[in-house]
């Protein structure tokens, strides 16, 4: 779930949960509220009849009579004066059931003794609960509409903030690791924003990076000065066994054994210069201002590679469109691109198998070229490591030292090419050559 | 023809040294650019063989000062550094040829052939090759006054052999002059003797090719 979604869930939730425990006691606050102006009320009549007993005496209620006893018409009030006993000593507010003209009905009732002419009087005041109590409902109703009005309006602007507030973390994301290429080449912007912890992420990112940039560009280093270093000494074995070699006072015997030495040799120079030209093509070294027209560099690629296709005794079927020209290339990079990539359709490939060349545009615009071969195939739990360096799929076979599709890989990446392999294990192997739109002449 | 081999790797120039010198070549060592320069200044050479880290400086810097000293002389540069400027910056400033390190001496000397050829002029005749004639000016391979068929790749073999004749080159050195250094990573040496034993083919439609000798388990050789 999103952020902003779980923000706002929880925000919506916990604002519903409240409204729902305010209008669920809102009967009960009503009631105390409602009890206290009563109880109010009822001591504001008792302070007025009191006062008018005083001024008046008590003859102005009781008129002669024993006691005094007056209902309002709707029987919602009532005021009674009784006498009572002398020693009588009461005052207070509680709530009793009356029974008046036949219905039961709740009071809330004001006790209270007070003197007057020497006599002890009780004063009884009253008032419905009922008269109350009426109004919570529809009060519940009111105070639910408002309240959920109020809510639909804070989601609203909850939605909008939320969405502000978030937005730099997608900028983040998106500026720092979705759209990068590796290696970070260009210095990436902080992300503009108040909040600190997205400036503390935004940081975090850009150190980290920082951080991978320098060490990639040390192994780098160490790749390009290491190999390059090393062809130095190659090239002094190399010269001395070929003088060796020449030397007419060797055996056979001899001379067979320097030929071993010589191939051991050479496979070190081919190591070190593949790690050379990987680190060279890694460094920016080759000019992409080439326009290449694909037939004419696969049909090179044909004739160079020929022999291996008549050893193998394979067919080698280029179907792709005469018209094609790609833009902003490396030419030798290019050709070394395919060439690697259909040496190994060969290599891999079944006597009497074939190798098909052909291409689409696929459906963003992008020109796609197919190399398909009847090879042995790649097992899929080696499919992601094809392109490691040193990685062989069929280790059982003297094929190479591991270093023709990695080499492949810097030229796709140098030219922002795209490569997918899809194989089957004895079927054969397509590996899929993406070109971006803009790279079509 | 007079060579100067400037390189610091005193193994490396003694080694360049042993071969030129059975090539018939005549050579000077120097391991820095001073003495280079003092070697340029006194004689004169066809080839300067120039090394581009010297410890002294840059070779590409006695590029410029060799070339007022010795205006006629062939310029070669050799480097372990192989990058493009380097190759781009040495061309421009009048070197005729660029080899990076490792390369094979062989493929030095063809290479100072290739030079002497255009840059000198030396006219070459078509030399004999057993009962065959071989025309490297023009590239053929003659029975008589019949011209030979040969594909590319065998002519470039045969050539090859025939510059480095009675000398055995291995299938590999064979591989590398042909296909270059992107003769990827298998040195398939099948394909060598495929097109050694295509080329006996067609030779021996007209003459024996009995000088052209397979050398067990090291390579192939002219003998003359």
């Amino acid at each position: 779930m999103k952020l902003s979604a779980k923000l706002i869930y929880f925000i919506t939730g916990s604002k519903l949960a409240i409204v729902l425990l305010f209008i669920l006691s809102m009967p009960f606050l009503v009631a105390s509220i409602a009890s206290e102006y009563t109880n109010y009320s009822l001591r504001d009549q008792q302070r007025k009849a009191l006062d008018k007993v005083h001024k008046a005496g008590i003859d102005y209620y009781l008129q002669g009579d024993d006691s005094y006893g007056s209902y309002t018409m709707l029987k919602e009030e009532y005021v009674a004066i009784e006498p009572a006993a002398p020693e009588l000593l009461i005052d207070t507010i509680k709530t009793v059931e009356r029974i008046v003209e036949g219905d039961t009905l709740s009071y809330r009732v004001l006790n209270h003794t007070f003197k007057a002419k020497d006599k002890n009087y009780l004063l009884e005041i009253g008032k419905t609960v009922g008269s109350i109590n009426q109004y919570n409902k529809p009060l519940q109703r009111i105070a639910l509409y408002v309240l959920m009005g109020l809510i639909a309006l804070t989601i609203v602007i909850d939605l909008i903030f939320t969405r502000v507030l978030i937005r730099p973390l997608g900028k983040i994301i998106e500026s720092k690791l979705l759209n990068r290429k590796f290696p970070f080449k260009d210095q990436s912007e902080p992300v503009k924003t108040t909040t600190q912890d997205f400036k503390y992420l935004d940081e975090s990112l850009i150190s980290l990076m920082d951080q991978i940039n320098v060490d990639f560009e040390k192994e780098r280093e160490f790749t390009a000065n290491a190999s390059h270093e090393l062809m130095t000494p190659i090239s002094i074995l190399q010269n001395k066994m070929e003088n060796l070699l020449a030397d007419d006072q060797i055996t056979e015997d001899v001379a067979m054994r320097i030929v071993g030495m010589m191939k051991t040799l050479d496979r070190l120079k081919k190591i070190s210069s593949s790690l050379l030209f990987i680190s060279r093509i890694e460094n920016d070294q080759f000019v992409k201002l080439a326009s290449v027209k694909l037939v004419d560099l696969l049909e090179d690629i044909k004739e160079e590679i020929s022999h291996r296709l008549e050893d193998k005794d394979l067919t080698f079927i280029i179907d792709i469109k005469d018209k094609v020209t790609l833009k902003n290339v490396n030419h030798d990079l290019l050709f070394q691109l395919f060439y690697n990539l259909i040496n190994n359709a060969i290599k891999y490939n079944i006597e009497g198998g074939s190798v098909t060349v052909t291409d689409a545009v696929n459906k963003q615009g992008d020109y796609q070229v197919f190399i398909k071969d009847t090879g042995i195939g790649i097992a899929s739990e080696d499919i992601d490591f094809i392109f490691d360096r040193f990685r062989k799929a069929n280790l059982s076979e003297n094929v190479g030292y591991g270093l023709g599709l990695s080499i492949v890989k810097s030229i796709a990446v140098y030219h922002n090419i795209d490569i997918q392999v899809t194989s089957i294990v004895k079927q054969g192997s397509t590996f899929t050559i993406t070109f971006p739109r803009v790279m079509l002449g | 023809m007079k060579v100067l081999i400037v390189e610091d790797e005193k193994t490396l120039a003694y080694e360049m040294e042993t071969f030129l010198k059975k090539a018939f070549y005549l050579c000077d060592l120097a391991h820095t650019v001073a003495q280079g320069l003092e070697k340029i200044e006194i004689n004169s050479y066809d080839f300067i063989l120039l090394d581009l880290g010297l410890p002294d400086g840059d070779g590409l810097s006695l590029l410029p000062k060799a070339k007022k000293h010795n205006p006629e002389a062939a310029y070669i540069i050799l480097t372990a550094r192989g990058n493009l400027e380097d190759r781009i910056t040495g061309l421009d400033l009048g070197a005729d040829d660029y080899l990076a390190k490792p390369f094979s001496l062989l493929e030095l000397q063809s290479r100072m052939q290739a030079i002497a050829r255009r840059k000198f002029n030396v006219k070459e005749e078509a030399v004999p090759l057993g009962e065959f004639s071989i025309d490297l000016q023009k590239r053929l391979v003659q029975y008589k006054e019949e011209q030979i068929e040969l594909s590319r790749k065998e002519y470039d073999l045969l050539s090859y052999l025939f510059l480095h004749k009675n000398r055995v080159l291995t299938r590999m050195q064979l591989s590398e002059h042909i296909w270059g250094t992107f003769a990827d990573d298998d040195y398939d040496s099948n394909y060598i003797d495929a097109h050694i034993k295509n080329i006996r083919k067609k030779l021996n439609l007209w003459a024996p090719t009995e000088w052209l000798e397979t050398v067990r388990g090291v390579g192939y050789r002219i003998k003359k």
